[in-house]
């Protein structure tokens, strides 16, 4: 029996081999894509899972009140972890750490090697609390001590190629400020790619605190740093400790204002939005919106094989009569349509993973992840659990559908469907079309808006604009190198700042006091600090007064405005008078028209320019000459090995930091074509099988038509305009429904795109075209088919 | 007696009316009977004949097959009887046209207990029986109209089954081919195979040792 029914089902792919394609085609790329996002959805939970203490692995952050509600911030005082590990028994071990981007691409420097890396500052329990397993040295010692490095097994390479003999070498270090010696105690396998903190070397925090934030004081509990990560001990009630540690900072200071608040350190990633003080989604939300465009998918593309096969099923009644008249039992005829429906669901599944095999690459670069297809048992047991429920469910349907018919009645072809059932299968057309209509409006959208945000005038220029770090022998030299800079042939302009001027890392500051605001002062202003010449370099343009000068000596307390904040602060008149900052009364020399210096997200935020003083000066920035590029920066390279010998000239254009605020809608963008792609196919899938189904259940009417005159082209436009009704409907949905999705997305941007009905008449046309194309074809060979072969086997 | 249809009624439902389908069968069959159930369109001989064959249901009446009560018995008993029992002949064939005519043959088999080695034996017999074994690998769409049937009716005979039941088997056969079939039958009969036709034909009747004329569901 299983071998007959082998048979019929490879001589049946045989002869109905478009049918057959069409429900692998269909069946594979859905599974594939529901592959790609399992394996997605797998990855996305069990970032920072691996390290073994993971259950008591907890984040302590600092919860300040303030006008907009509660702010959590993950910046803690430096003495909060050793004071709670000494004060707390619950405590096993508490460490303080910087975070990676603080101290990101440090020159590291071996005899005359230099290599650029992202470090931590750590206390001593680190490697006690984090599973970042040691090749080299003791976890409880190599972060003893002010003068220990502990570096990655690839940094160790790196430096000093092979690992051998490595624990005790020298690494010099140079940032923020500081040039210091440190000795190799350890080294660490390099950390998994499904860690969110990624650093290559880590150094103690006792140099920290005695470089960077010169501890021992009273602001010790006021300033807040590092992020404090602990360990409780395995039988610590979570929930009392949480409520014990609040007031943990304002009991041992009386000017703390902030309270503590812990959150278990895996569920960070996932979780990372805080509303109220209490962690709420975050990540977790992408997280089940693809779970369910999976589930999605997947369903769709079973209907889709269901309708394929029921209407194919009508080829194969007499089949299915002849044997319930020879005495097959129902069971049988049900076993046997799963079973092919299930081997069906196997062949997509080799396919899906060839598929998927292929697209990994492409998918990785839109998501930003490594995922690979490895053999991993439990994915592919996931993997062949989800094709098995697809053929299950995909069969379901036929097997149960046409073998519950009286054998009599299927033999006389008799067979009648349900007016129910069309409009089961009219209603999915409908749904599926409105899905790929609104994601054609989703791609047209996003795309639209990048391109919007791209080219706006942001009230600056961005365009050929380089900037690098103030390091090494620059430092002792900055005007100099300043001066020869400037002299270099196609540089339009230079100046050095303290921050990068894109981006939301400025500073913020509240302490500014203006006549009229002497008592309130919570108005919060961005603030940077800037060289001479930085205005004119970044191209801002002077709504009134001036821009700083070396002419004037007393600009160094002179202070310069946007538009925004002049607006905010209500001053009349602004030029020459005076606000107070700290005990300093600076003097308001210019208005800049406002400039977009964040992500078009946001709108202009008040902001405000001090020249700086020379510790201050971070960053170099040049403006080049459009299109002379290559030769400028070879020239600008030269200048730099002169001034700095010994270390490398890393820069970094403008552009694209401008450009990577918008990484993720363009991530968006991209991943929506696709889906978009998928959709418009599947869909296809869908029509096509409807209008096979629907032709194939009017062959006899068809013929009549013919019989009695009609031409083949009036048949078929009668056949296509029925199929256009639906996707009318789609189209009727779908528009109110991108329209709002639309305008809520865009509602993200300060500054957006109007939306404008090409859009969604563009979309409905794709759509429509499409499903003409899809239909066109069945419809002509209907109408164009010999009557009386129609007639005949009634 | 083989079977007996006692006071048996078939009827639908149209427009609210009850429209007879069968009205009051009384009817029997001996083991060796050649019946030829005779009437013109509509007047219900294929669903006499499928009642008999039990593929189709009735409303009211008795029916006993081998002292069996066909009208009591559950659908897996009644299937189970009909598959020991009877064999069908269709005048459209039903042949399955992916399946080879051996395969085809085969079929029948494979719904009762019999080996694999017993179903080659009782497939090659039949092949042999019906001079066809040249042909046990073609498909049906190769054969000749005759041909088809010819396999139909060994497809039918294969079980080895009490009764045949053939649906108008000539109906789509010229005539030499109509004149081969009912050959096939009256030997059949000789044999001992109760036969039950459905004909338009007053030459296939001939054949018959009885006939059953039906008129707007009831016998005449």
């Amino acid at each position: 029996m299983l071998r007959h029914n082998l048979i019929l089902f490879l001589r049946n792919i045989k002869k109905y081999k478009s049918t057959f394609l069409i429900n692998i085609i269909g069946l594979s790329s859905g599974l594939a894509c529901v592959f790609l996002i399992a394996l997605w959805v797998l990855d996305e939970v069990q970032v920072d899972r691996f390290h073994e203490n993971d259950e008591y692995l907890y984040q302590v952050w600092n919860k300040f009140e303030s006008q907009e509600g509660p702010r959590v911030l993950n910046w803690t005082p430096s003495i909060l972890a050793e004071t709670m590990a000494d004060k707390l028994p619950e405590v096993k071990y508490a460490v303080s750490q910087t975070i990676p981007a603080q101290f990101a691409k440090v020159p590291l420097h071996v005899n005359n090697k230099v290599i650029k890396t992202d470090g931590v500052f750590a206390g001593k329990d680190y490697f006690n609390i984090f599973s970042y397993h040691l090749i080299e040295g003791d976890k409880d010692q190599v972060l003893e001590g002010m003068n220990s490095i502990v570096i990655s097994e690839s940094l160790a390479n790196q430096l000093f190629g092979s690992l051998n003999g490595v624990v005790g070498k020298v690494i010099e270090w140079d940032a923020m400020g500081m040039l210091e010696k440190h000795q190799v105690s350890g080294v660490f396998k390099d950390i998994p790619a499904n860690s969110t903190t990624q650093f290559d070397f880590i150094l103690p925090l006792a140099t920290y605190k005695k470089g960077i934030i010169h501890n021992g004081g009273k602001n010790d509990w006021v300033n807040n740093n590092p992020i404090t990560y602990i360990l409780l001990n395995e039988e610590t009630n979570v929930e009392e400790f949480a409520a014990k540690i609040e007031n943990f900072s304002k009991l041992q200071d009386e000017d703390v204002t902030a309270d503590l608040i812990m959150t278990k350190y895996s569920s960070n990633y996932l979780y990372g939005n805080f509303e109220n003080g209490q962690q709420v989604s975050g990540r977790m939300n992408y997280v089940y919106l693809f779970s369910c465009i999976a589930l999605f998918i997947l369903i769709i593309a079973c209907i889709n094989f269901m309708n394929l096969s029921t209407s194919n099923a009508s080829r194969r009644l007499k089949e299915i009569g002849v044997k319930r008249a020879l005495g097959s039992k129902r069971t049988t005829l049900i076993t046997q349509y799963f079973g092919e429906s299930v081997m069906t669901a196997f062949i997509s599944l080799l396919l899906a993973l060839l598929i998927v095999f292929l697209f990994i690459p492409q998918f990785n670069i839109i998501t930003g992840k490594v995922l690979s297809l490895s053999f991993d048992p439990l994915i592919f047991g996931l993997f062949l659990l989800i094709a098995l429920f697809t053929g299950i469910l995909a069969g379901s349907y036929p097997a149960l559908h046409l073998s519950r018919f009286k054998p009599v009645t299927i033999l006389r072809g008799q067979l009648k469907n349900s007016w129910g059932e069309i409009w089961v299968r009219k209603g999915l057309v409908i749904f599926q079309f409105s899905l790929s209509i609104i994601l054609i409006i989703a791609v047209l959208l996003v795309s639209q808006q990048v391109v919007y945000v791209q080219s706006k005038n942001l009230g600056m220029d961005k365009d050929n604009v380089v900037y690098f770090k103030q390091e090494g022998h620059l430092r002792q030299n900055a005007e100099a190198f300043l001066k020869e800079l400037k002299e270099v042939p196609n540089v339009v302009n230079a100046a050095m700042t303290s921050q990068n001027i894109i981006g939301t890392n400025i500073n913020t500051t509240g302490g500014l006091v203006w006549t009229g605001n002497e008592e309130e002062r919570r108005s919060r202003f961005k603030e940077l600090r800037i060289g001479h010449d930085f205005i004119e370099t970044m191209d801002m343009k002077l709504k009134e007064g001036r821009s700083f000068s070396r002419q004037f000596l007393a600009d160094s307390a002179a202070i310069v405005f946007n538009e925004t904040a002049i607006k905010m602060m209500g001053i009349k008149n602004p030029i020459g008078k005076t606000v107070r900052y700290g005990s300093t009364q600076y003097s308001i020399i210019g208005i800049l028209n406002d400039f977009h210096f964040q992500s078009f997200r946001e709108v202009v935020r008040p902001m405000f320019f001090r020249l700086n003083n020379n510790r201050s000066n971070l960053e170099f920035v040049v403006r080049i000459a459009g299109g002379t590029e290559k030769e400028t920066l070879a020239k600008l390279k030269d200048s730099y090995a002169k001034f700095n010998p010994g270390y490398v000239f890393e820069y970094n254009f403008l552009d694209t930091d401008f450009q990577a605020q918008y990484a993720a809608e363009q991530r968006v963008a991209s991943l929506s074509k696709y889906f978009a792609g998928l959709a418009i196919l599947i869909s296809c899938l869908g029509l096509f099988g409807l209008a096979r189904y629907m032709t194939e259940r009017r062959r006899k009417e068809i013929s009549i038509r013919k019989v009695l005159g009609q031409s083949a082209s009036q048949i078929t436009m009668m056949l296509s305009m029925e199929f256009t009704k639906l996707v009318l409907i789609a189209i009727g949905i779908a528009v109110p429904v991108a329209y709002l999705l639309g305008s809520n997305w865009l509602s993200g941007f300060a500054y957006r795109i109007p939306l404008k009905g090409w859009y969604f008449i563009g979309a409905g046309c794709m759509a429509l075209f499409v499903a003409l194309l899809t239909v066109g074809s069945q419809a002509i060979g209907a109408a164009n088919k010999n009557p009386v072969n129609g007639l005949k086997e009634e | 007696m083989l079977l007996q249809l006692k006071n048996v009624s078939k009827w639908v439902h149209s427009g609210g009316q009850k429209v007879f389908l069968l009205k009051d069968i009384n009817f029997w069959v001996n083991e060796g009977d050649f019946i030829s159930i005779m009437g013109p369109s509509g007047s219900g001989k294929s669903t006499l004949l499928n009642i008999i064959g039990m593929l189709d249901d009735f409303n009211e009446g008795e029916y006993t097959f081998l002292e069996e009560k066909v009208h009591s018995l559950k659908e897996k008993h009644r299937a189970n009887l009909y598959k020991q029992y009877i064999g069908f002949v269709f005048q459209a064939y039903h042949l399955i046209d992916e399946l080879t005519v051996k395969e085809n043959l085969e079929m029948p088999l494979l719904y009762k207990k019999h080996s694999a080695s017993e179903r080659k034996s009782l497939v090659a017999d039949m092949l042999d029986r019906f001079n066809i074994v040249g042909k046990k690998d073609l498909f049906p769409s190769q054969l000749s109209g005759g041909q088809q049937q010819l396999v139909g009716v060994a497809r039918a005979l294969i079980a080895s089954p009490k009764l045949i039941l053939a649906d108008e088997p000539t109906g789509n056969l010229n005539s030499k081919q109509g004149e081969e079939i009912m050959e096939i039958f009256t030997q059949l009969n000789k044999d001992g195979v109760t036969i039950i036709q459905v004909t338009h034909s007053e030459k296939n009747m001939a054949y018959g040792s009885r006939v059953i004329n039906l008129l707007d569901g009831k016998i005449e």
